[in-house]
């Protein structure tokens, strides 16, 4: 069996141990906590991600499907980010976990602190904070919000679970503490599904 | 004393307003700080909300996501407003999502 057989085989027994925890109990918390235990697991297992099947950003961030279900289902993904890259703190409106398979990444997460009485206008403020390194991951409810940045001279590179595919994706909010901005991106759901 | 960073002139086609932008400060920095309404949304380099042609001039690109902005893109002279940084004095024309 390939590498590659034996990565698609792990993906594949991940996504099924999803859904028996999800068919159990909905999107709590606890089995939030309970995903990001697997998925913490599989990656792991970095004999399974050599860098050599995986293509490196042209620019400094890249997403690799591993295993995106039909069925409006979820997707599995490797993702490669190089160090400096960053995302301002943004809600995309589904649960997501993330877990290293080498370097590290710093995720911050916030609150709405403003009124919402303002359209574009949002201030937000820290109210954690999580590296995710080898042997580490983070999960997050459908409208948390946090931001990410790479750390140290090593590209991060991790496994990421979404509730939905990535080119299935609900609209996007993004908060830019440095303008006291929110804006949303459109979502990709209509189009995807149509 | 500290030394201040060396400024260019901006141009936003869009508005046909010409501002100072310093070389430590983005295109979208320079813009917002100016009141100009320039669009954007996660002002990191992921979206490509603040995707605009570069008329003329040159910039360095801080980090971005590879969805962001293609090779065939930058081949067509498009930038990111919120990573890019001045290395001469710049135009600009922000595009809406078809125009990208």
């Amino acid at each position: 069996m390939t590498v590659s057989d034996k990565r698609n085989r792990a993906a594949a027994k991940l996504m099924a141990d999803v859904h028996a925890i999800t068919a159990k109990e909905g999107i709590t918390p606890s089995a939030l906590h309970a995903l990001k235990l697997k998925l913490v697991a599989l990656a792991a297992k970095a004999e399974l991600f050599p860098l050599a099947d995986f293509a490196m950003p042209v620019a400094e961030g890249r997403n690799h499907p591993l295993l995106v279900e039909d069925n409006d289902g979820h997707g599995l993904y490797l993702t490669i980010s190089l160090p400096g890259k960053e995302a301002a703190p943004h809600d995309h409106g589904i649960w997501c976990i993330n877990a290293a398979v080498s370097g590290r990444e710093c995720h911050k997460f916030f609150r709405r602190t403003d009124s919402l009485a303002r359209p574009g206008y949002a201030t937000v403020e820290q109210v954690g904070e999580v590296m995710v390194e080898p042997g580490g991951g983070m999960a997050m409810a459908d409208h948390d919000i946090h931001s990410t940045v790479v750390v140290g001279d090593a590209p991060a590179i991790g496994l990421a679970l979404y509730g939905y595919a990535l080119v299935r994706f609900p609209s996007v909010s993004w908060y830019v503490p440095q303008f006291n901005s929110v804006r949303s991106t459109p979502s990709r759901r209509h189009a995807a599904m149509a | 004393m500290a030394r201040t960073p060396k400024s260019h002139r901006l141009t936003i086609a869009n508005t046909q307003q010409t501002i100072d932008c310093a070389a430590n400060q983005t295109v979208l920095e320079a813009a917002l700080a100016a009141g100009i309404d320039f669009p954007f949304a996660c002002a990191t380099g992921n979206c490509g909300t603040c995707t605009c042609h570069l008329d003329a001039g040159k910039v360095t690109l801080l980090p971005r996501g590879d969805a962001s902005l293609s090779p065939q893109q930058i081949k067509a002279g498009q930038t990111l407003a919120c990573r890019a940084r001045p290395r001469s004095d710049l135009t600009v024309t922000w595009l809406s999502r078809a125009e990208r």
